[in-house]
């Protein structure tokens, strides 16, 4: 056991050290505002377990994190630097809205899985396209899914302000899904969706899916080094292009459960860059399905902590903004030495 | 401490004909020693060869010429004084150029641009002076009579086009000392031609230059002398007219070279074809031809050893029989079932073990685990996994079992493979494609950069493998491996395959003229 | 009279994303795909209206704009370079670092997290009305024009004399192409690179400075709105040369000033703005296309259908 403890902490020092080092120099700049950095700083960290209330919108806001960084979890391994997280997720939410309020006199059992799938299956086509694109003709993944994530956000927006628009509310916002397809709450935690569950089960599944069948350690093969992999006949564009897939239908499905749990409606702005910020949270999980969880856990904490932080202290919530730029820009950063040979 | 880098007053109690003095060079990568005691010394206007194996320490020891490396001990006298030559710029002010295997040219800039890289003449301080540049250029390729064209962009060059540029880029800057690492590994046969006389010419206008190869008819062609590096050693310089080319193999090895090859096919028996070729062609898309109309077979128990020039169509005939680039005409058979157009995983199934040529390119994952390496192609047959899952344990003592079986040095089944060195990667893909008892095994360049004792241990098992009765299919650029292991020869040349011989009637002068073009009766 | 507003317009729009565009094919030619280019042209736009609002008057306002936006672009660089951070990651870093900074400042120091808005703003050097009157159609299209519109009308030919026709340019082309190459002529690679983030960041600091001082005289945290993607896009569409850069950034510049006129026809405007990401995916996809049939070797069997 004591080897697997060292590797394990050897695999979290950089991440770990990236995280202390964001909350340090936070730390500094909260108590060049406030007399109480100590009780801003446990507000930000550990309000969240102050009421059944605040613990069960934490679990609320890592929900999509989490799904959304197992998707970047499926594109990495597979090779893919897919940054298309934000759009794949808005294709999920407005596309499950969509389906919801067209199919409203379905019955809910009906009506329920298909908004799902829909939303899963149009986040993946949105995966699908980065994907094929850069394994068929080595075009450039970062550029498509930036692209394709601002081309998503201006067709929801169109949707939002144009088509699916409660008219009788303010902003953009869609109309209520039918509340007979809105998701149960979660056992014992009364305002917490049930789709956290389906995020850590998701993500102890995708832990085996990736490291314990052949076809992930294909996928990891294709995403190491392609052309190895095709000499070991593993079909290699396939794989690739269907991590893509799954990357895609997860962060469709964060924005498909976030809509039928949490926001009951499709709205524009209902995303504070939980693209990159999950993203964020599978980088410092090392890729890693179950670390990643953890490290969701950990954001939503600090992103609503930020808000119960604000309401205790004079400390202005978007600290949490300022320190997530700070943690991304640390995050990859490293302390070695230039001495590798060439 | 700028050294000049003629300095007459200085010199001291030295030959004035030596321009280098090596004494005692040594160093070492962690652990691994490369060179353990090197004496070299290079006359003025001489072309000098260092002979070795592959692992022999030659490219170290020219990457501590040209500054990439430092010494652990020894001395470097050049023109009579001590120096250090700290980074390549050094080397380059010292009057040492060296031109590297691996070309260093900017694609899309011209060859005049490329000469100037970073030292560009200037205009009004700023602005570069294109017409300079040009006109330098031209005076430089005037001078060595290289026949380029200054304003024509590298990408547009052959590869013997392409490194005169790289031989003027050294000479541009007034190299005394011009070093060409391993220079005809690129080339084709005519390319080597002209190289020779370039080196020729270069001699008769007083440059002295190291050449590196482990090719023995360059060396005859090429050198004045010729100093044999084994195993980080220095052995023995001679007049290279004084010795013939089974002195220096005999030199290179330690001992006989040309190991007594297999019989060929009169003195042994082999059973029926597992793989047939007929009249394979592959074209790519501008129309040239890739493979012309290849047609061979391979029997069970027999070595068909594969000879060229690297770049003759090899690659293409390797990646044809694995399935990972289509033909375009002709019919590829395993046994008797046509796979022509079956995927590389069919042709596993139908017994194909396949090393491909490069084991960072297409051998191995370097950043994935040993285990997972030596797994790739056999989770199912090797029953490692249970219900649908990768069973850990049996994964990790299959792997130890490959680890022991075929030596693999510095491995646990956990060790990302990047960290093995090129021999125990090796051995690693080998493990891997053996393990299904392939009937046909399809393996290149098995060698390449391997030491004496991992070339060995790679060559009995290829031998093994035959003598289980399995068919060979031998790719190699190096002779002599091609000579110690196949019962039959054949020869590719220009996506040709200019003859199959038996071992018997194959002698060096025979596969050597058909390697160069040489025609089929001529022969 | 129509075609000059039209062309005033267009100018207008295209400033921002061309002087982005250049920010970005700067870095693309020392092989840095430059993803940071909007978060300084939104830090550059906050600082250049936080200091006019301060100083009260426009030249500290428009230095402060580019000096915010070169530190970002080294703070990039040391990352990237000296820490050996990810280009993209690290660039979305700063991307997210100046989101939040400028918001948590605005909150903090302003206490208005929609946005700043001075009461009284110096105004920016603009062609006077009627000077240009002499020239037909363009001229009154020039005027009114701010002078960060004229730099980044010579900025085009100046990067391209400094890329194609210096030495230093030469080295920087070099390393972004060859890093190998570069090395082995003793160039610095990562001087080079340095370098590519400096000017960029001062091409993204004018970026920023027109948006906050050209017309509008405010900051709101979301006034960068994607230009600094649409100029990555456009570099991208425009193969890192830099007039087909300009070009691309003109073509999208006009989509913008058509997508506020075809409003008028009913069009959904986001159908508009979406041009110019989509060109550069189709740009992008079919500049790899024909490569791919140029180059690779015929896969007459490879796709059957």
């Amino acid at each position: 056991m004591a080897p697997a403890l060292s590797n394990f902490l050897r695999v979290i020092r950089a991440p770990l050290a990236a995280i202390l080092l964001t909350l340090a120099l936070g730390f500094l700049l909260v108590a060049s505002i406030t007399d109480e950095p100590v009780r801003a700083y446990r507000d930000l960290l550990l309000a969240n377990f102050d009421s059944l209330g605040n613990f069960a919108l934490f679990l609320n806001r890592a929900t999509p994190l989490t799904l959304i960084a197992l998707g970047v979890v499926f594109s990495f391994r597979a090779g893919v630097f897919n940054v298309g997280g934000e759009g794949q997720l808005y294709a999920g939410a407005v596309t499950t809205t969509v389906v919801a309020i067209a199919g409203a006199s379905l019955p809910a059992l009906v009506l329920m899985p298909l908004a799902i799938i829909a939303g899963f299956l149009a986040g993946a086509v949105v995966g699908w396209i980065p994907g094929v694109l850069k394994v068929r003709l080595a075009v450039d993944e970062v550029v498509t899914t930036l692209m394709l994530n601002i081309i998503i956000l201006l067709i929801t927006s169109w949707l939002a302000n144009q088509v699916i628009r409660d008219t009788t509310a303010y902003g953009a916002v869609s109309w209520m899904v039918p509340n007979s397809i809105w998701l149960p709450p979660l056992p014992f935690v009364p305002r917490a969706t049930s789709g956290f569950l389906v995020a850590a089960v998701l993500a102890v599944v995708s832990w085996i899916v990736l490291f314990r069948t052949q076809w992930g350690a294909e996928v990891r093969a294709a995403g190491t080094n392609l052309r190895f992999a095709e000499a070991t006949g593993v079909p290699a564009a396939r794989r690739v292009i269907s991590a893509m897939v799954i990357a895609g239908g997860l962060a469709g499905l964060a924005g498909a459960l976030y809509v039928l749990g949490v926001g009951h409606r499709f709205e524009q702005n209902f995303s504070p860059s939980y693209g990159l910020v999950g993203l964020t949270c599978a980088l410092l999980a090392r890729v890693h399905p179950i670390g990643s969880l953890a490290t969701a856990l950990f954001y939503a904490a600090m992103l609503n902590g930020a808000a119960y932080m604000q309401i205790s202290t004079d400390v202005p919530r978007s600290l949490v903004n300022l320190l997530t730029g700070l943690l991304v820009l640390l995050m990859t950063a490293r302390l070695r030495r230039a001495a590798q040979a060439a | 401490m700028p050294t000049s880098k003629r300095a007459p007053e200085s010199v001291l109690m030295s030959d004035p004909d030596i321009i280098l003095s090596l004494a005692g060079i040594a160093k070492s990568f962690g652990e691994k020693a490369a060179l353990g005691h090197v004496d070299l010394d290079v006359r003025r206007g001489e072309v000098h060869v260092i002979c070795g194996e592959n692992g022999a320490g030659k490219s170290t020891l020219m990457n501590i010429l040209a500054g990439i490396h430092q010494p652990n001990a020894g001395s470097i006298v050049l023109n009579g004084k001590t120096v250090t030559i700290a980074d390549p710029i050094a080397a380059s002010r010292l009057g040492i150029g060296m031109v590297h295997q691996h070309f260093t040219l900017v694609p899309s800039m011209t060859v005049a641009e490329n000469l100037f890289l970073g030292r560009q003449p200037r205009r009004l301080g700023i602005f570069s002076d294109r017409r300079q540049m040009a006109d330098r250029a031209r005076e430089l390729i005037a001078r060595y009579n290289f026949h380029l064209d200054p304003e024509a962009p590298v990408r547009t060059l052959s590869v013997g086009q392409r490194q005169r540029v790289e031989i003027l880029k050294a000479l541009a800057f007034d190299a005394d000392l011009l070093i060409l690492d391993e220079p005809t590994a690129v080339l084709t046969p005519p390319e080597v031609d002209e190289l020779i006389g370039v080196v020729d010419g270069l001699r008769a206008r007083g440059r002295t230059i190291l050449f590196i190869t482990h090719k023995l008819r360059e060396v005859k062609a090429v050198s004045d002398r010729v100093t044999v590096i084994r195993r980080g050693r220095s052995i023995s310089t001679r007049n290279t007219a004084d010795v013939t080319e089974a002195d220096i193999g005999r030199d290179m090895v330690g001992r006989e070279v040309f190991l007594v090859g297999r019989k060929g096919s009169a003195q042994r028996s082999f059973g029926a074809p597992v793989l047939t070729l007929d009249n394979v062609s592959m074209t790519n898309h501008s129309g040239r031809r890739l493979l012309e109309r290849i047609s061979l077979e391979v029997r069970a128990g027999e070595v068909l050893g594969i000879a060229g020039v690297d770049g003759n169509g090899q690659t293409e005939l390797a990646e044809a029989i694995a399935g990972l680039m289509p033909v375009q005409a002709g019919k590829i058979r395993f046994g008797d079932r046509d796979l022509t157009d079956a995927d590389l995983r069919e042709r596993q199934q139908a017994g194909l073990g396949f090393v491909p040529e490069d084991r960072l390119d297409r051998g191995l994952s370097v950043t994935m685990s040993v285990a997972e390496n030596v797994a790739a192609t056999n989770y199912k047959r090797a029953g490692l996994l249970s219900g649908g899952l990768i069973d850990r344990h049996k994964l990790d003592s299959f792997a130890g079992d490959k680890i022991r079986e075929f030596d693999v040095r510095g491995a646990q089944p956990s060790t990302q493979a990047g960290w093995l060195s090129g021999g125990n990667m090796q051995k690693l893909v080998i493990a891997r494609e053996l393990e299904r008892d392939p009937s046909l095994l399809l393996i290149c360049q098995p060698t390449r950069g391997l030491d004496i004792g991992a070339s060995e241990f790679v060559h009995a098992r290829i031998l093994q493998a035959a003598d289980r009765g399995r068919a060979v299919l031998l790719i190699s650029s190096e002779l002599s491996e091609i000579f110690a292991l196949s019962d039959r020869i054949g020869v590719m040349y220009s996506g040709r395959m200019m003859r199959i011989l038996d071992r018997a009637e194959a002698d060096e002068e025979t596969v050597g003229y058909l390697m160069n073009g040489g025609s089929k009766e001529a022969a | 009279m129509n075609l000059t507003s039209l062309l005033a317009a267009v100018l207008e729009q295209s400033t921002p994303i061309l002087l982005a565009a250049l920010a970005a094919m700067i870095t693309l030619r020392a092989n840095i795909l430059n993803v940071a280019v909007e978060g300084m042209m939104l830090a550059a736009a906050f600082a250049a209206v936080a200091v006019g609002d301060w100083s009260g008057s426009a030249w500290p306002a428009f230095l402060s704009a580019l000096v915010v936006a070169v530190v970002l672009s080294q703070l990039l660089a040391l990352l990237t370079l000296r820490f050996f951070a990810d280009f993209i990651v690290a660039g979305l870093g700063i991307n997210l670092l100046a989101a939040g900074g400028t918001l948590f400042i605005l909150e903090r120091y302003y206490n208005s997290p929609g946005g700043l808005r001075p009461i009284a703003f110096p105004d920016i050097w603009h062609i006077p009305a009627g000077s240009l009157s002499w020239l037909p159609v363009l001229g009154p299209a020039f005027e009114g024009q701010s002078v960060i519109v004229l730099i980044a009308l010579v900025a085009v030919p100046l990067t391209y004399v400094f890329l194609y026709k210096t030495p230093l340019g030469a080295s920087l082309r070099a390393a972004g192409e060859d890093e190998h190459a570069a090395r082995s002529a003793g160039i610095r690679i990562a001087a080079m690179k340095a370098l590519s983030l400096a000017i960029s960041g001062l091409l993204a600091g004018l970026a920023g400075a027109q948006l906050a001082m050209d017309k509008l005289h405010f900051f709101l945290p979301d006034m960068t709105s994607g230009r600094g993607f649409i100029g990555l896009a456009a570099t991208l569409f425009g193969g890192g040369q830099p007039w087909m850069t300009a070009a691309a950034s003109f073509l999208f510049g006009f989509f913008g000033a058509l997508g506020d006129r075809l409003q008028v026809f009913a069009i959904p405007s986001q159908f508009v703005l979406m041009l110019p990401y989509v060109a550069a995916i189709i740009g992008l996809t079919f500049a790899r296309w024909r490569i791919l049939v140029r180059n690779r070797p015929a896969r007459i069997r490879d796709n059957p259908q």
